[in-house]
């Protein structure tokens, strides 16, 4: 497996190296740059011209390039235009924001999916069993950002059950009880309007593989041996069906990273997300360019993690 | 079991039918609704309900019940990014981060409603009847003798009690070391610029000729003296720099790494009402009073400033998550206009929309604009057409429910010691406009309706026009139908709107002026001060209509000479620099616009009014502890 793994990641260089020229190339070729927003007479254009000349947006894409690759084997990820300050800082204060977002949402994800799997995989054909499938069709459908402007508006600003916006209550001291409650609170409507969506392939796999499952042979033996039918479920049919959800971990991490561009800007909640349109549209590219690597890096990490539980939890397939 | 088979195919290919009719039927659907929307415009032009105007809002809210000791007050800031979080007025870019400053730290001197610097502020200033002999003395003799003859020095006296946060006293030696780091060649923010350069010894200063700035004097710990290389009328309106930076603090730091250093972003620094207990970076910045405040302590205890989201903030509002907001997006006004708990605060924006001809390029070697005499546009008759061709009061009704109105000159009504009232501008009138172009030369030669230029061939103009917003395309479409009413044939550039980006790129914000571009519509906010020539000059690149003439140049310069000292004499020759473009029409201003601000009804003493602002902060008080909300 460690052979395989360092295998997927020595794949995983010249993809990233790939996936960055791309970004940078399409983000280059878009017009305008980090400095045409502050088309304002009160700002010198000389300044601005200078500025430019400065910060070497007019050199060829191709040196803007290998000076930020420079860079980043250096460890330095560059400067960001828009907010003056280090692309590492930024993306490091956004991205715990992120990670406690993704993090909930996919406990939510798979709490709303297990049961609901289960349910309506081992009573298929039966009432519960269509309504959960109904869901799930609707959930297929329904395109995440408008869902979400649903959610916010139903439960945000109808009912007022939750915060609108931010990531948490403006002068708390980080560290007390109060923060880490107000942390999670600011970050309930989003994940669970995520999570709700989300869930509907995981609901939909899990269903499958248990009414696969259950006409299997050793369900049949199972059940001849004289096996109770929560045992049958929970132990034989159960197990087996989750291979795949496991397989599927990995997948949904990456699915959250594109989720996360729409929630987080709904729910104006600073995260990744939220930084990396607002950064295309000002065309701060030290930071588009950083998020798409790091991106890339997470969603390939993410394959990959895949893979090795499936080794884990599937003896039968070894990877070589 | 074959029947079957081919029952299922027949249903899938029929489904697969259904949606390619649905595809093509919602297109359809689409154009329907827009002729029906025109039915609906001609209908409503007959009711004149439903409009708003400028004139019917305040700038001052009421103050309604008695105010309460304290309190918290929650300012929201309507961006769907997240604040740069630049604290500090020298380094800042953004105008969210603005909004955050002016809470906590402030200019050094105030302005009046016609933008020239007054005496109130934390800071007075006196113009000298000479120039500073100690400056001329480091010039040589040429440059002394000029100096002599067009600068002056004025003499800053900043106020006794006025002291940074931490205690220390705000000083005449951090207002120097403000506008030393500026200067440096190191300094990232957009600052420097001409208002710098017209130092004496700045640009010195900035190629490492001299350890200081020569033309700022320090006197004592609380008194300097600037020399300015040229004294205008300008100089008084906005061109001086009014924002001290903490010497005590960023005294031992490299220029490069201030704006990034926790002192402008954690731990920000000021002299304001009040003072910066906690940031959430990019979302919110909690302030509490500062009892030391020179005006006076505050009323409030604390003051919350949050980022809002645009697509929430009508719901903020209602609910009282918010007090007030920076800005209210006019199009959302007339849903929420009866929102019981806010009261509408409204004034005239420092900005116009116009419409713009092409008339010339930008030279990149000399820095100028370079008219064209034989481009498209260049039959001024032809721009006086197009501009009597459009309605923009209509406009203004149909799309802006009157928070827009037509514009007639170039200064806009924000500054109402300069914009001329009597002037009218070029007013709707087709039958003029096609009158104008059948005199110019502007035939139907082959009978289509349209007409051709001057040499009988085909005229098609083409039409920039930046996206966003739900008005755009239609805004655009209606030019183009007004146009053609008149026999002009007009179309979008690339049969599209520009993002903005590209539009600015096309149009020339660099200098690399797109030859399609016949014609486009922008937006100018203008400055605090009124001087046109940043816009308008020969040498300005934002000049995108790319016109300039001996004229122009001449009225220009007299509305920032000498004599222009003279206000009278200013508003003469602003006013006949209004006339002069409407005469010329290089670019035709279409409409003024309103900002609209909304205040809950718990605060007490809230002003939009020009300048007063800044100064009234600490005055602001509430009634109750929580902002009312809307039943």
């Amino acid at each position: 497996m460690w052979k395989f793994s360092i295998r997927r990641i020595m794949i995983m260089i010249p993809q990233v190296i790939l996936l960055s020229i791309i970004v940078f190339m399409l983000a280059k070729m878009m017009p305008g740059d980090a400095l045409t927003g502050l088309i304002d007479p009160n700002v010198d254009p000389n300044t601005i011209a200078e500025k430019r000349e400065e910060l070497g947006l007019n050199d060829p894409w191709y040196e803007q390039y290998t000076r930020w690759v420079a860079g980043v084997f250096t460890g330095d990820l560059g400067q960001s235009f828009h907010f003056k300050m280090p692309v590492s800082e930024l993306v490091w204060q956004r991205i715990v924001n992120s990670f406690w977002l993704s993090l909930l949402t996919l406990v939510l994800t798979y709490l709303i999916a297990i049961p609901l799997g289960i349910t309506s995989g081992r009573y298929n054909d039966s009432w519960a069993d269509r309504l959960i499938t109904g869901y799930t069709y609707i959930g297929f459908a329904a395109p995440l950002f408008i869902f979400a402007l649903v959610m916010l508006w139903i439960f945000g600003f109808h009912l007022g059950w939750f915060p609108t916006g931010g990531s948490v209550k403006p002068g708390l001291t980080p560290g007390t009880f109060e923060y880490v409650m107000s942390k999670l609170y600011h970050m309930l409507l989003p994940a669970l309007s995520m999570a709700l969506i989300t869930t509907v392939s995981t609901v939909q796999y899990l269903r499958s593989e248990i009414i696969d499952t259950k006409q299997k042979d050793f369900i049949l033996t199972a059940r001849a041996k004289g096996a109770s039918e929560s045992r049958v479920y929970n132990r034989h049919i159960l197990r087996n069906s989750l291979l795949p959800i496991a397989a599927f971990f990995g997948y949904e991490i990456t699915g959250l990273i594109g989720g996360s561009i729409f929630i987080e800007n709904i729910f104006g909640y600073p995260g990744m997300g939220q930084l990396f349109l607002n950064s295309i549209l000002l065309r701060d590219y030290s930071v588009v360019t950083s998020l798409v690597l790091l991106f890339g890096i997470l969603t390939i990490l993410g394959t990959l993690l895949s893979d090795i539980i499936l080794s884990l939890v599937d003896p039968r397939i070894r990877i070589k | 079991m074959k029947k079957a088979k081919f029952s299922k195919l027949l249903l899938a290919l029929m489904l697969v039918l259904v949606l390619a009719l649905a595809a093509c039927s919602s297109g359809k659907d689409d154009s329907a609704k827009e002729s029906d929307d025109g039915d609906k415009t001609s209908e409503d032009a007959k009711k004149e309900d439903g409009l708003y105007s400028i004139e019917d809002f305040k700038q001052v809210k009421t103050n309604e019940g008695d105010a309460m000791e304290g309190g918290n007050f929650t300012f929201g800031l309507v961006s769907d990014t997240a604040f740069e979080g630049t604290l500090n007025w020298n380094f800042y870019s953004g105008n969210p981060d603005a909004e955050i400053l002016s809470w906590f730290d402030e200019s050094l001197l105030t302005w009046d409603e016609s933008y020239v610097y007054t005496n109130d502020g934390a800071a007075t200033y006196e113009p000298l009847d000479e120039v500073s002999a100690d400056v001329l003395a480091t010039l040589p003799a040429e440059e002394a003798a000029q100096v002599t003859d067009k600068g002056v020095t004025i003499k800053f006296q900043i106020r006794d009690n006025v002291n940074w946060h931490d205690g220390q006293p705000v000083t005449a030696e951090d207002w120097l070391f403000a506008h030393e780091v500026i200067s440096d060649p190191d300094y990232d923010g957009p600052r420097y610029g001409s208002d710098f350069t017209n130092i004496v010894g700045v640009e010195a200063y900035r190629a490492g000729e001299a350890d200081t700035i020569t033309g700022i004097e320090v006197l004592d710990e609380k008194t300097l003296q600037i020399t300015y290389k040229e004294s205008t009328p300008s100089l008084v309106t906005g061109s001086i720099w009014t924002y001290p930076l903490a010497k005590h603090i960023f005294g031992d730091m490299a220029v490069a790494d201030m704006s990034a250093s926790a002192e402008v972003r954690q731990n920000p620094i000021g002299f304001g009402p009040f003072i910066v207990e906690s940031i959430t970076p990019g979302e919110a910045v909690v302030m509490k009073k500062n009892p030391d405040y020179w005006r006076g302590e505050p009323k409030l205890d604390q003051v919350t400033v949050k980022v809002i989201n645009p697509n929430v903030v009508a719901q903020a509002l209602q609910k009282g998550e918010v007090d007030t907001v920076d800005k209210f997006d006019v199009d959302q006004f007339p849903s929420n206009a009866n929102l019981s708990n806010v009261e509408w605060l409204g004034k005239i924006d420092r900005a116009y929309t116009y419409i713009g001809f092409k008339l010339g390029t930008w030279d990149k070697e000399t820095a100028t604009v370079k008219p064209d005499p034989n481009a498209k546009m260049a039959d001024v008759n032809l721009r006086k057409a197009m501009w009597h061709a459009v309605d923009n009061d209509t406009v203004g009704n149909k799309f802006y429910h009157g928070l827009r109105w037509n514009a007639t000159t170039l200064i806009p009504p924000s500054h109402p010691e300069f914009h001329d009232e009597t002037n009218p501008g070029l007013a709707y009138d087709p039958e003029k406009a096609k009158q104008l172009l059948e005199e110019a030369g502007y035939v139907d030669v082959d009978g289509d309706g349209i007409r051709e230029d001057k040499n009988g061939e085909p005229l098609v103009i083409n039409f920039a026009t930046m996206s966003g917003g739900d008005t755009a395309e239609p805004l655009a479409q209606y030019y183009i139908q007004a146009w053609e009413a008149v026999g002009l044939k007009v179309e979008l550039l690339d049969g599209r709107l520009q993002e903005f980006n590209s539009f600015y790129e096309r149009v020339g914000q660099n200098g690399d002026d797109d030859p399609k571009v016949d014609i486009f519509q922008g937006a100018w906010g203008v400055g605090i001060d009124v001087d046109p020539r940043g816009l308008y000059g020969r040498d300005a690149i934002y000049n995108f209509s790319r016109y300039a003439s001996d004229k122009n140049d001449e009225i220009m310069a007299k509305g920032v000479s000498q004599e222009a000292f003279d206000m009278d004499y200013r508003k003469e020759a602003y006013k006949e620099w209004q006339q002069f473009m409407v005469d010329e029409v290089p670019v035709f201003p279409t409409l003024y616009r309103a900002i609209l601000v909304p205040v809950n009804n718990r605060v007490h003493n809230y002003t939009i009014e020009e300048g007063v602002l800044p100064t009234k902060y600490h005055e602001i008080s509430v009634t109750q502890e929580e902002p009312i909300k809307a039943e």
